[in-house]
């Protein structure tokens, strides 16, 4: 389990140290929202900031969604817990960012509550990870909770599905979307500019929330994340009307990782499994 | 009446297209269930045609390329593969059935294949029935 009070004063601390340097413009962390339960996103970019700052089971937000906001060359520090890490990775691996540009602050985490329901994310999203898998300074004792989970273990009761029932289930979902695109928003993947679904040539959908605009939009979305979702979980904590897209989201990233050997954002050196391929891939991955 | 489907027939340039041409001009005969849209190479198609496809009536898609090694651009063929392998993993999860979605590898010189392969796709949707769990109301 975490300790959120040792980390909080260990961010602190770095940032304070950052700043107060000027190493960075600006370092990303978290600061008191509403109340405890509901955190922000907050970019410290002076030594005064640092006192905002905290952290708490509640901080899920993944903070990478906010780097590709910042001119290229400013230097950033961000509080990465494990996912968010995977996340920097595909961002460096996508030339969004240089790793030389960032400082990472490492956050082991076992224990983060969803804000809305109050129960334990780790073992549903977050990949099954507990430690960053890249960072400068890791502010808490790694973890290591001895029995890894396998990320995909939620997706069994929905893999053996019946397809009309799986059918009946998604569209129940997607005709529930108000395409608010919190999903897109809260998702450190989606920074295109302007994304498919704004565009008008084509328009490739309909923009009004009926069943066939947003099958379009979210199958469309599940293909572009294709090997660079890494499994934060906060599309899906973002929708305001609940619809699971985590579990599309991971069926397409076991998919990818079955059939490419490969998981996203694990390793700098690797490439993104989509903008690649080998001689020898073999054509029973399209039967 | 027999269900006469829909399908639709996106087809690199290079070879596919061109086997079509060739088992056009050795007078093969196949169903005409095909209705061909021509696209410089397997890696210019973008997934959310497939879905586009499917939404706007048609029961099932057939897209054709270089073989492996044989693209015109030498590699487009090999991304277009593993675009392909996740919108055909996509369409499975989302409930439709992903027979209907298939990539076949046809060179300039197989007009036979060509045949072949609309033939025995155009009997295997058959089988399938009408799409319409992705089909607008409406459309037709
Ligand atoms: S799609 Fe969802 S789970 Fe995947 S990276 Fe984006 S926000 Fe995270
Ligand atoms: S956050 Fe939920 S309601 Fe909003 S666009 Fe995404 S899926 Fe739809």
């Amino acid at each position: 389990m975490t300790n959120f009070k040792q980390i909080e004063e260990n961010l602190k601390k770095e940032a304070k140290k950052l700043l107060e340097a000027g190493s960075v413009a600006v370092v990303l962390a978290y600061t008191k929202g509403a109340d405890e339960k509901h955190p922000q996103p907050f970019a410290a970019k002076k030594a005064d900031d640092v006192a905002n700052i905290i952290f708490n089971e509640y901080c899920n937000h993944n903070l990478a969604r906010y780097i590709v906001r910042y001119a290229p060359g400013t230097k950033i520090a961000v509080a990465v817990k494990a996912a968010d890490s995977r996340a920097v990775v595909v961002l460096i691996q996508e030339e969004k960012i240089k790793r030389e540009n960032l400082i990472l602050l490492g956050i082991p985490v076992s224990g983060m509550k969803n804000q809305k329901t109050g129960e334990i994310i780790d073992e549903k999203t977050t990949g099954g990870l507990t430690n960053p898998v890249v960072y400068d300074v890791l502010l808490g004792e790694e973890i290591h909770t001895g029995k890894p989970v396998s990320p995909y273990t939620v997706l069994e009761q929905y893999e053996k599905m019946d397809k009309d029932a799986r059918f009946a289930f998604w569209k129940a979902q997607f005709d529930k979307c108000i395409r608010c695109y919190a999903c897109r928003k809260a998702c450190p993947m989606c920074y295109c500019d302007p994304c498919f679904i704004d565009q008008t040539k084509p328009r490739w959908a309909d923009k009004s929330p009926q069943s066939h605009g947003n099958l379009m939009y979210h199958l469309t979305r599940f293909q572009h994340l294709a090997g660079r979702c890494i499994d934060c979980g906060e599309c899906t904590r973002a929708c305001p009307v609940d619809i699971p897209l985590y579990l599309f989201h991971k069926k397409v990233a076991k998919d990818c990782e079955e059939m490419f050997k490969q998981a996203a954002g694990m390793k700098i050196e690797d490439k993104l499994v989509m903008v690649d391929f080998r001689v020898e891939d073999s054509d029973k991955i399209l039967e | 009446m027999e269900f006469e489907p829909k399908i639709l027939g996106i087809a690199c340039n290079w070879c596919t297209y061109t086997g079509a041409d060739l088992a056009g001009t050795t007078r093969l005969k196949y169903p005409q269930n095909l209705r061909v849209v021509r696209v410089m190479c397997s890696s210019r198609i973008n997934p959310s045609f497939i879905f586009r496809a499917f939404q706007l009536g048609a029961d099932g898609v057939l897209v054709g390329g270089c073989h492996p090694g044989d693209c015109h651009y030498n590699t487009g063929n090999l991304y277009a593969r593993r675009r392909l392998a996740v919108t055909k993993k996509i369409l499975d999860f989302a409930g439709l059935e992903p027979s209907r979605f298939r990539v076949e590898w046809i060179s300039a010189s197989e007009g036979n294949k060509f045949a072949e392969v609309v033939k025995e796709f155009t009997e295997h949707v058959q089988i399938l029935g009408p799409q319409t769990k992705f089909k607008i109301a409406g459309v037709s």
